[in-house]
This record gives C-alpha cells, sequence and structure tokens, in this order.
C-alpha cells in the first residue's frame, strides 16, 4: 500500500480531531508518522477574533505561516477551532496589506482634499505632529484625541493610555469597545464595584440549565456552544434557553426558544423577578446577609445630542445615582410584572416565559445566563444586564460553579486591554477613575509624574468624539486597530462629516485599506497579530501572550511602535505647562518618549533573546528597535496597579508558558469564581471573620459593608420605534464567518466566497407585503441613510414579522448609515438593534 | 491544497442520517464518530469545490447543531503526492 503525504496529513488531521472530541477510531486509522510535519515550528497564539480568547497552535516554515490547529492543551477550546480559524493565518496575506505610510497630498504637500501619495515614517509622523501641536497650541488638550480597540494588546491599549492621558494631559482616549462592552463594564462597577465576570467558562459544564439573552452563540461563540451543546447532549436534564428578537442558529438546540419584541427583555427580567418573589422562592438568607436594594433615576433619555426633542423631554437626563430602598419597595417596584403582562408586552406565550422563570426560581437546578450585545448595545443597557443580575442574587445563584451570570465580550482583549487597562475616557488601570482625586495619584506615583498631571474631567466617549468631531471642537484624532468610520453609528449625519471637516487631522493606523483608513488624511501602515510579541485578555478574565511568529510586511510597524515613536516628536515644553513642569525640573528639555518609555520602569528589562521551551528562538522587533524588552517592561508596570488591589496580575514570563491564567493571580494561583471563599484569595483578606465558603462581595466594601447591589429599573420604550411611516425594526449584528466590519475575513478568499454581500434577513410575509422575493434587490431606508441590500426569506436568521436584521460586516453595504447614534445615557453605548426603517423594491 | 478536520455535532438521534448527507458533499470523508452525537470528518478540496465552502455548508445540513474545525493544512501542492510509505 502507498501512502502519500497528503494521505498522512489527513490521517494526522482526523486522529487530532477524535482526540480533542473523545472519539475513538477505527485502528485502522491510526498511523503514527510525525515526518510529515517535519520543517514547521510550532508555537501558541491566543486567536485574533472574538472574546473567547481561544488557543490556536501556529506552523510556520521559512518565515511564513503554514498550518494551525486548535491547541489541544488549551483549557478554553481543548483543541478545538471555530470556522474562521481555519483562515486565520490567511488574515495576514490579503493582497492589498499595506506596507508604506500613505498621505493625503497635492502638489507635493499635505492637503485635505489630496490624493494619497507613499510618504516616509519621518514624513508622516512630521506632518502628522505638525497638526497635533497646532490643535494643542489653540485649543489646549481637549483638542486631540485617540481611539483605540478591544483587539489591542495589552502593552499597546497601556502604551496609549500613558501616552494621551500623563504625555497629552487628554481624557479624549477611548475604545471601540464602547460600542460592545460598556453597559457591562457599567452593571459591574453599580452592582459589584469591580469590573468583570465573576465565574468562567467552566460554568458550561458545572451548570444544568443555560439561559441565552441576546446572544447567538451558535455563530459569535461557536467554541463556547460546542461546549454547551455538549453539555446539553450529555447530561440528563439539562435545559437550554434562547431569548432573541429573531430566530437564529441557537434556536435548534434550544428547549425553550423565545422570540421577544425588541426592548421587552426588561420587561420579562422584571416579571421572572416578580415570579421569584410571588412564589417566596428567593434565597432569603443569601439576601439578608449579601445584597443590598436600590433604585436608580428612571426617564433618563437616550444619550442623543442635547438638542433632540427625546433629551429634551427626559426628566432625569443621564441621571444614575442609586437610592438604597427595602425588600418590601423593591418587591413591590416588580410587582406589575406580571406573567400576563410579561406575556403582553413581549408577545412571548405564556407558558414558555413561566418555563423560563421555574428554571431560575428552582432552587435545585443550577443556571448559567450568558448575553452579548443584545443586551449591551441597548439603551438601557446597564439597567438590563442588572436586571440579570437581581433574578441570580434573588436565588443566591453566583459565584459558584455552575451559577452565574456571564457577559460574553466580542472581541479578544475587550477586557484585557480595553477594560483592566483602562482604556476608556473616564478610566485609568484596574478600575481606577480620573475623576477621583486619590485615583489620580497612584496612576501618577506610579507614572513618576508630577501631582495634577492627570486632567481629573472625563474626556470625550466614543459617540461623542464624532459629534465633536463635527462640531470642530477635537480637531485631531487618531484611530488605531479598528474601523470606527464602517462601525459608529449615523455614519452620514456623524461620523463622515466629523472626519472630513476641513478643520481636522484624522490618522488611521490599519494593515488594510477600510473604510476608515479610506476616510483618514493619513494611514500608517501596521504589524498584525502574531507579527509582534503580544497579550490578550478574554471574557473569563484569562491573560494570554505569544511569540512575534513572522515579520510585518514592507515597512508595516505595530501599533505599539507607532505610539512610541510618535511621542518622540514632542518635547515636554510643548505638551505641559511651565507650572507643571517646574514640578519635575528633570524632565525640562525631554521628549515624551523619554518621560513616559524611558523612566526606569519601561525600560528596566534589558534586550533579550526570546526562546520557547524547545529552544526555538523568535524574533521581537520592538525590543530590537527599542534596545530593551519593551513589552516585559510596560507589562510589568501596568501589573504594578493592580497586584495586592484584587486585580493580580502574574510576572510577565509566567504567561509565555502558561496556557493563559485567570486573575486575580495570587502566589501563581488563577481564580476561577470570585467572591467566593475557596475560590478567591481576596474573600478572606477583606472578611475574615467569614464562614467557610461564604460569599463577599468586597467591591463593595467600602460603599456597603461588601453587599451586591440589587437595582430596580422599569420597563421603557426605546428611543424610536417602527410607526406607519418607518414600519419595521432594524436589528444589526454579525453572521460566523465574518467578524466585525471585515477588514480581515474579506480578505480571505474563501470567507469572502461564502458570505460576499451583507444581506437583509426578512419575514417572508413582510416581503411579500412590499412585493419583494428572495433574493430581490430591496431599498432600506432610515430617516439618516438609505442601502441597497438582496433579500433573504429563508437564511439561518428567521425574524419574525415586523423586523428585519443585516448584518454590518459589509464596506458595500453600510448598515451604519441607516442606525441612529442614541446610547444608553449611562454607559454612553450605542444601540445598534433598535431603529425604525421602511423597504422598498429597490 | 487545503486539508482541514472538523467535529460535527448532531442531535444523537440524527447521527445516521445527518452522516449519510455529509458523506453526498464532495472532498469529505467520515473517519468515526461516537453516540453522543460527535462525528469524525475531514473535508479537502477537490477538482470542484474548496474544502472552505464544503464545511461552511455544513452548517445548512439538517440536523447538523455545530461545526468544528480541529486541524488545518494549506502547505505546498507539489509536496502532496510525495510518497512517504510503501508497505505490502
Amino acid at each position: 500500500m502507498k501512502l502519500t503525504r497528503r494521505d498522512f496529513i489527513k490521517t494526522q488531521a482526523a486522529v487530532t480531531a477524535a482526540s480533542v472530541a473523545g472519539v475513538t477510531l477505527p485502528a485502522s486509522k491510526v498511523l503514527a508518522d510525525e515526518k510529515w510535519d517535519a520543517g514547521i515550528r510550532w508555537d501558541k497564539a491566543a486567536c485574533r477574533y472574538c472574546g473567547t480568547g481561544c488557543s490556536v497552535l501556529i506552523g510556520t516554515r521559512d518565515g511564513k505561516v503554514v498550518a494551525s490547529q486548535g491547541d489541544p492543551d488549551a483549557p478554553v477550546n481543548k483543541g478545538l477551532n471555530c470556522i474562521k480559524g481555519y483562515f486565520l493565518p490567511k488574515i495576514l496575506y490579503g493582497k492589498d496589506r499595506l506596507t508604506k505610510p500613505l498621505l493625503r497630498k497635492k502638489n507635493g504637500k499635505f492637503d485635505k482634499n489630496g490624493k494619497f501619495e507613499e510618504v516616509s515614517w519621518d514624513e508622516a509622523f512630521d506632518v502628522m505632529a505638525e497638526k497635533w501641536k497646532a490643535a494643542l497650541k489653540a485649543k489646549g488638550p481637549t483638542a486631540v484625541g485617540m481611539f483605540g480597540s478591544g483587539q489591542w494588546t495589552v502593552w499597546e491599549g497601556y502604551a496609549a493610555s500613558k501616552l494621551m492621558k500623563a504625555g497629552f494631559r487628554s481624557n479624549n482616549l477611548d475604545p471601540n469597545a464602547r460600542h460592545c462592552m460598556a453597559s457591562a463594564v457599567g452593571a459591574f462597577i453599580r452592582g459589584f464595584g469591580i469590573d468583570e465576570p465573576m465565574g468562567c467558562y467552566d460554568d458550561l459544564e458545572k451548570a444544568d440549565v443555560f439561559v441565552l439573552w441576546g446572544s447567538n452563540m451558535a455563530e459569535m461563540h461557536p467554541i463556547l456552544w460546542s461546549r454547551l451543546t455538549d453539555t446539553r447532549l450529555t447530561k440528563p436534564g439539562c435545559e437550554v434557553h434562547v431569548l432573541s428578537t429573531y430566530k437564529h442558529r441557537c434556536f435548534e438546540l434550544a428547549d425553550n426558544g423565545m422570540v421577544f419584541k425588541p426592548q421587552t427583555d426588561l420587561a420579562i427580567l422584571n416579571y421572572i423577578a416578580n415570579y421569584i418573589i410571588q412564589n417566596k422562592a428567593y434565597n432569603k438568607a443569601f439576601i439578608d446577609k449579601h445584597v443590598q436594594f436600590n433604585k436608580t433615576p428612571t426617564d433618563i433619555g437616550y444619550g442623543l445630542r442635547p438638542e433632540d426633542p427625546r433629551e429634551k423631554a427626559a426628566k432625569n437626563r443621564a441621571k444614575g445615582k442609586l437610592t438604597k430602598i427595602s425588600f418590601e419597595e423593591y418587591a413591590k417596584s416588580v410587582e406589575p410584572y406580571t406573567l400576563e403582562k410579561a406575556s403582553e408586552l413581549s408577545g412571548v406565550p405564556k407558558d414558555k416565559l413561566l418555563k423560563l422563570a421555574k428554571a431560575y426560581a428552582d432552587p435545585k437546578k443550577k443556571v448559567s445566563s450568558y448575553w452579548t450585545m443584545g443586551f449591551n448595545q441597548h439603551t438601557r443597557g446597564v439597567w438590563v444586564n442588572g436586571l440579570c443580575y437581581n433574578v441570580h442574587l434573588l436565588m443566591g445563584k453566583i459565584s459558584e460553579p455552575g451559577n452565574g451570570p456571564f457577559s460574553l465580550t466580542g472581541q479578544p482583549s475587550a477586557c484585557g486591554t480595553a477594560r483592566e487597562v483602562g482604556t476608556f475616557a473616564h478610566r485609568l488601570p484596574a478600575d481606577l477613575v480620573v475623576k477621583k482625586e486619590a485615583h489620580r495619584k497612584i496612576a501618577e506615583k506610579i507614572w513618576k509624574l508630577p501631582e495634577g498631571t492627570i486632567n481629573p474631567k472625563p474626556g470625550y466617549h466614543a459617540v461623542l468624539m464624532n459629534r465633536m468631531l463635527k462640531d470642530g471642537k477635537m480637531n485631531c484624532y487618531w484611530q488605531q486597530c479598528n474601523n470606527n468610520m464602517q462601525a459608529a453609528a449615523n455614519l452620514n449625519n456623524e461620523t463622515y462629516p466629523g472626519w472630513r471637516n476641513p478643520d481636522n487631522f484624522v490618522a488611521v493606523t490599519d494593515p488594510y485599506p477600510t473604510v476608515s483608513a479610506m476616510a483618514a488624511d493619513l494611514i500608517l501602515p501596521t504589524a498584525m497579530w502574531i507579527e509582534k510579541e503580544g497579550a490578550y485578555g478574554n471574557a473569563e478574565r484569562r491573560t494570554q501572550f505569544w511569540r512575534q511568529q513572522v515579520k510585518a510586511p514592507g515597512e508595516a510597524k505595530s501599533d505599539l511602535w507607532q505610539t512610541m515613536e510618535f511621542a518622540k516628536r514632542f518635547k515636554m515644553e510643548e505638551v505641559w505647562p511651565p507650572e507643571l513642569l517646574d514640578k519635575k525640573p528633570e524632565y525640562k528639555g525631554k521628549t515624551m518618549y523619554e518621560v513616559l518609555f524611558e523612566n526606569g520602569q519601561v525600560n528596566k528589562y534589558p534586550k533579550q533573546k526570546v526562546t520557547d521551551s524547545e529552544g526555538n528562538e523568535y524574533m521581537n522587533d520592538e525590543m530590537e528597535h527599542f534596545g530593551f524588552y519593551v513589552q516585559k517592561g510596560l507589562f510589568e508596570e501596568y501589573a504594578s496597579f493592580g497586584r495586592g488591589h484584587g486585580h493580580d496580575l502574574a510576572p510577565f514570563d509566567m504567561y509565555h508558558k502558561a496556557r493563559g491564567l485567570r486573575w486575580p493571580v495570587v502566589d501563581g494561583k488563577e481564580t476561577l469564581w470570585r467572591f467566593r471563599e475557596g475560590y478567591d484569595p481576596y474573600v478572606a483578606k477583606n472578611n475574615p471573620e467569614g464562614a467557610k465558603g461564604d460569599v463577599f462581595f468586597y467591591g463593595n466594601k467600602k460603599k456597603n459593608g461588601g453587599r451586591a447591589n440589587i437595582i430596580t429599573a422599569p420597563y421603557e420604550p426605546p428611543a424610536e420605534s417602527p410607526d406607519k411611516e418607518y414600519d419595521l425594526w432594524l436589528c444589526t449584528g454579525r453572521i460566523l464567518e465574518h467578524w466585525h466590519s471585515g477588514s480581515m475575513t474579506r480578505r480571505v478568499p474563501e470567507l469572502y466566497r461564502a458570505v460576499p454581500n451583507a444581506v437583509v434577513f426578512m419575514n417572508k410575509k413582510d416581503a411579500r407585503k412590499r412585493k419583494l422575493r428572495n433574493g430581490q434587490m430591496a431599498k432600506i431606508q432610515s430617516r439618516r441613510g438609505e442601502i441597497l441590500c438582496r433579500v433573504e426569506t429563508r437564511g439561518r436568521n428567521r425574524p419574525p414579522e415586523g423586523l428585519v436584521f443585516i448584518p454590518w460586516f459589509d464596506a458595500g453595504r453600510l448598515v451604519n448609515k441607516l442606525t441612529l447614534d442614541a446610547t444608553d445615557p449611562l454607559s454612553k453605548e450605542t444601540d445598534y438593534k433598535k431603529c425604525a426603517v421602511k423597504i422598498s423594491r429597490a | 491544497m487545503n486539508i482541514c478536520s472538523v467535529v460535527v455535532h448532531t442531535r444523537p438521534e440524527q447521527l445516521d442520517a445527518v452522516q449519510d448527507r455529509l458523506k453526498e458533499m464532495p472532498g469529505v470523508e467520515i473517519h468515526g464518530g461516537s453516540e453522543e452525537g460527535k462525528l469524525i470528518v475531514t473535508v479537502e478540496d477537490t477538482d470542484t469545490s474548496m474544502a472552505a465552502d464544503t464545511m461552511m455548508a455544513f452548517n445548512d445540513v439538517n440536523g447538523v447543531l455545530n461545526t468544528i474545525l480541529v486541524y488545518h493544512y494549506g502547505g505546498d501542492e507539489s509536496m502532496e503526492e510525495e510518497v512517504i510509505s510503501e508497505t505490502d
């Protein structure tokens, strides 16, 4: 029998799959031959896409990635990979990869209306620095801003935070995570006084009941979905409840699938709380000891521009201060949410709602709730996150294996970089905020800054940045590692006019000519993913590192390199006023780079060889260029913010060896469930008298003695609902094949071919009413713009009558021309799930 | 040349039916499975199909709950027909 290399590869592939799936293959299939992959160097890396945080093995040969596989040693994905993972290495090799800086020029000079021309890095930064200096001089630090990302590596976010908040003294730094996680953050801080989930993915095997709230896990988090599916199919009595405003792939596994009217998740959650109370099913001992009841101001507006009539009408615009109430007052506040009322508002049949409520109320069943953008992109996002905590807290189903509410993230480092590093307009590392003097002092001390350097006023958040660009109040803007021209809502009226405002200079750091890049004045080509050493933090608090595997093409340089190099262009005298500099005279005459990055801490670790356990050597382009171990220095300085304060990260070198570790990492041990003694070392530290296995919400220790906050909030209508003219709901989101704006996945030929264009998923009856058939081109219009899309009535998403779904990955069909820039007034996160449109034949 | 292996999740009662449907697709080989509803499948490019498209189509097969990739090889084509072992 002849065996070709191909046969061996195939057998190897099957054997690998069988071993990760725990399936035994017939003996004839099992061949052992190691020769076939000779010459391939394998090393681990965190996946570039979503917040699941899978680990993949990257096979490199002759400086190019040739193979990849799910990492069998990774606790997250246990050797599995989603379908996007198949193409992961291909994201590096798109044909239109940017390799040189591009500047709009006319007659050899920068011109906002010029055409893009290749320039040197020196020229690019010269022009950019000149614009920034002029803006700083004319209007001060609030005239410049940076828009970052939950896809930044940890140190890229940290370096950017230092550049903006310490160097330029501007809090105009926000991540695109504002569009995806801000509501979750708001609810964590309000409920528990500390950000990020208490539980972890281990709950996917330990729960009896799974409830998905506005999460299409089957398409957006396929690996978690496969773990959940496994549990459902193998654990007796396991049930899956799925709630969404349209039917999607998760409904195929659902024991109780519920399609509800947009925004009525608020009412359904209050009904569940009411059911628990009416049936006296609540865990009284837990509530008495660990919970405080509160109410929050209502009628808070929709985060629109202040002159909008909806804002003028709001009684308590953007207010969120909590008032303590009694259990009885809380019970009364949810009393109106009867089964009848919840069913009437939501359109979900009563028996289905009852089944859901019973699952939560059964003390014997362990319940894990998961949500993504359905909760977060919501004009009452902080409220609705909180209402889910209320239900878990009433039952005491929290902070233990199998029981817990869990907010999933959409980006690979929304937690690790955006949230933990604190690259938001109001935040500093480790949950510190610019508003509090004590917090600013901590940051100033660690960063070796004179007192008063950090601006106490929060900067412009993502949506406000676009408004300020349009209004000409912010004139210099640097976007890294995301595609906000495509991602931000109300593109025609806010984003685009802001970027093209003749008074403004916009630089975009990107690996590809995205919609953002093409709308910018300067494009800076970047090294992506494994072309640099990196670290991401996933949704379950797991920090993961990877080494640089290959070189970036041409003159592309990492975001980290760009941020640090740009800092060299400024003398301290150009960014700080003399009275501040007088407090630190040794900084006089120095560059911002020297003050921020050659401070004896960031440059503490000398150049060294990077090797794996087998002795393979790896590049590190930043270390080579700057002359010290940049990533290590930045990480260790950053980690000093959280160590000893419940945010402990392990020593740098440990992460290069481990498959990620979940913080707090204390004495080399990770934490799986927070706030419970026995799992979380901070419980005993904060509550030494507590019993074994007891819960203590130490994030609220100073505020209320360590209790979680139940916060009552009512149903309130969305900012814009369908009416006679605009008679359909529009919901936007993702699909399996494409990740976010498609900058990467649309450049993988196979993925592009699989789903080349966005379609409008709609109900057959709605199509028929408009004389539209499957596959026909339709015109979709909102009050803000219009786009053309083909109609899909038989696809994977099945909306009910009255609602359509359009994914946002397609640069040729920009759905954000239609969306409304209404936000949660508390979290400032946009609601991409609800606005009104009309559809006709194109 | 693309070769990859996937684990396909089905409802246990539909395991056989799904297996039959997948077998008809180009470049697909089923290597085994388990009663809980898992199939071990390899997919490769053929003259008329790309492995990627075939895998993507799995999700539209009735009874498939989830498709997950484990291994992907996308290397040099010329090397693949090289005989690396001969036995009687």
